[in-house]
């Protein structure tokens, strides 16, 4: 991308007594990209973006956010974001509706009719005007992204906002969010721990682990398809003789016989070549699987399963 | 940026829309009207002076009303932080020193609003059965500084003064809902401060040591000098000292309440 970043953290530590929280993370969030941030428990996701939403105070470094440092202009830099931190908690003795009406009156440009629409959006009309006391944690979270999105934010930060939706909420949170990317260009930059919905979500992923960046990776993309034509996967043919096939296999990288199927590594290209000797010794094929790795493997890889520390 | 009257009017939703405010609200409503209705019961009397009575229960309200606002004000902090809330309210684009000032006026704002409420009670209640009258009655005493002003005037400033006490005690409280985040913590203290107030005031009167008329509880009380009396009789104070006192404190604790909020990290 050419555009300028969205949001850029250089060198942001925070260090609590003498406990390193987050060690020199640095990363830039584009214009219009959805941006996952991935870490075990306790390896300081929300401490990041409490620093990003000035909520705490960086020990070193700084963030900048629309060009903005959260530093030294936050309340530009704050006009210029949407966001839950954790639970979206809100005032419990007020209606949803009052709750928005609240949050609209303290960033310009929200009407009545911009808070009409957000509550369409995350599908909350029928239970708008009940108290926030009545809510299931879907629906609080439902209304918590109502107030993030409502004053159209450049940056939208959400904290594991999938955490209490149901299926069905959570495939249109994931819609939604990716439409906000491509349509209006909104740049999202979002925690959570469900690993493979970050994997359906996401245009980059960073990976970090006891506060320091340990990897980001390209999930969509040139990069990411490049990588896929190249990388060895393993492979699973399903045949109707495994040992004959064995036999026409011989000598190819790691080929054996796995849960009755014939097992093997091999790259994209490699993978039609070993189909095309399978059929011509005349080895019936039913199907071919390739297990991709998944970015819970990539993730489980990285971070070495470690427990929460 | 949007104008600060909108922080305001959030502010002012969060205490009006609470069904607690309203009992408060009632309460103050209440009690001048069964004191002056039992009392003319019990005495079988209602010749009494409407302006005395009027005194009478303005100071017996008038701590309600400092002790409701203490309670709001001291939810008003360290409720957003139990609650979580102050994480969505901290990340607009508005400063710290904003929000807590719009908090500080609301607070305000609610204190002015039981005071008017009380004093329109209490006058149209003892008006309508005590019978009005421009006599003042025995209220202005003749060491008074008020002596020869109209009634209006002395209850005015009467009301005056109470209020400048309420503000001392809201402002303390609130700094302590800041300073540390804990309701329950800050209303004690500050009603402990309210009615503590007067006993160790008589407990100063007893040394004759010049730095006692220093100390907050002494000046908190300014109604002494409109009776022409001075808070520690054996010390010489003034109105003016007193209102500088008071002053100083007052810039201490919201000099607190400022400092520790602006600089705080959020992690509730
Ligand atoms: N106020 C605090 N004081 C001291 N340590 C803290 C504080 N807040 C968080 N930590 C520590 O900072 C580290 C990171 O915490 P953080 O909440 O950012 O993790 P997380 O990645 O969001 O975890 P989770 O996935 O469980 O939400 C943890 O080890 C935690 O114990
Ligand atoms: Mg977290």
């Amino acid at each position: 991308m050419s555009q300028a970043p969205v949001a850029r953290l250089q060198e942001v530590t925070k260090r609590i007594g003498s406990r390193t929280i987050i060690d020199r993370l640095s990363l830039e969030v584009n214009p219009g990209e959805v941006f996952g941030f991935l870490g075990p428990n306790g390896s300081g996701k929300t401490t990041t973006i409490r620093m990003m939403v000035g909520l705490m105070a960086m020990t070193s470094g700084d963030i900048e956010i629309g060009g903005h440092s959260v530093r030294k202009e936050y309340p530009l830099a704050a006009s210029q974001v949407g966001a839950i931190v954790e639970n979206p908690e809100m005032y419990k003795y007020l209606t949803g509706y009052q709750n928005l009406v609240h949050f609209a009156r303290m960033n310009p440009g929200v009407d009545r009719k911009r808070i009409d629409e957000v509550v369409e959006l995350v599908g909350l009309e029928g239970r708008i005007h009940d108290k926030v006391k009545k809510y299931s944690l879907g629906m609080r979270q439902r209304l918590g992204v109502a107030q993030a999105v409502m004053h159209r934010p450049k940056l939208l930060i959400l904290d594991e906002p999938t955490n209490g939706l149901d299926p069905a909420g959570i495939r249109e949170l994931r819609d939604y969010l990716r439409q906000l990317a491509q349509a209006e260009g909104t740049s999202v930059f979002v925690s959570s721990h469900l690993l493979s919905e970050m994997e359906l979500m996401c245009d980059r992923v960073a990976i970090i682990q006891t506060g320091k960046l340990i990897d980001i990776r390209s999930i969509r993309g040139a990069a990411a398809s490049e990588h896929q034509q190249t990388e060895a996967r393993e492979v699973l043919f399903e045949v109707d003789h495994t040992d004959a096939a064995l036999g026409v296999l011989q000598g190819q990288g790691g080929v054996r016989i796995a849960d009755g199927q014939l097992a093997l590594t091999a790259a994209r290209e490699e993978i039609a070549e070993t189909n095309r000797r399978l059929v011509q010794a005349g080895i019936r094929v039913y199907g071919i699987r390739t297990k991709t790795k998944s970015l819970e493997d990539q993730f489980l890889e990285v971070t070495g399963g470690e427990s929460v520390d | 940026m949007t104008n600060f009257w909108n922080l305001v009017q959030n502010e002012n939703m969060k205490i009006y829309l609470r069904l607690r405010t309203w009992i408060m609200l009632g309460i103050i409503v209440l009690i001048p009207i069964l004191l002056t209705v039992g009392l003319t019961l019990v005495t079988d009397d209602s010749d009494g002076n409407m302006w005395e009575l009027m005194g009478t229960e303005t100071i017996i309200v008038f701590s309600l009303i400092t002790i409701f606002t203490v309670v709001i004000s001291a939810e008003s902090v360290a409720g957003e932080f139990s609650a979580g809330t102050i994480k969505l309210l901290l990340i607009r684009p508005w400063s710290r020193s904003s929000i807590l000032a719009s908090k500080y006026v609301a607070l305000l704002l609610f204190s002015i609003l039981q005071s008017i409420v009380c004093f329109a009670v209490t006058w149209a209640i003892n008006a309508l059965v005590l019978g009005y009258t421009s006599d003042p009655g025995g209220i202005i005493p003749e060491s008074s500084p008020m002596e020869g002003h109209s009634i209006w005037a002395y209850m005015g400033v009467h009301y005056l003064y109470e209020w400048l006490q309420l503000v001392m005690v809201v402002s303390f409280a609130f700094m302590l809902s800041s300073a540390f985040r804990s309701s329950g913590l800050a209303i004690g203290l500050s009603i402990f401060l309210l009615f503590a107030g007067g006993t160790i005031t008589g407990l100063l009167t007893l040394t004759d040591k010049a730095w006692v008329k220093y100390i907050l509880f002494a000046n908190l009380d300014l109604t002494s000098y409109l009776d022409g009396r001075s808070p520690l009789p054996n010390m010489d104070m003034t109105l003016g000292f007193s209102l500088i006192m008071l002053a100083v404190y007052f810039i201490i604790f919201n000099a607190v309440s400022w400092t520790v909020f602006r600089k705080r990290d959020v992690a509730a």
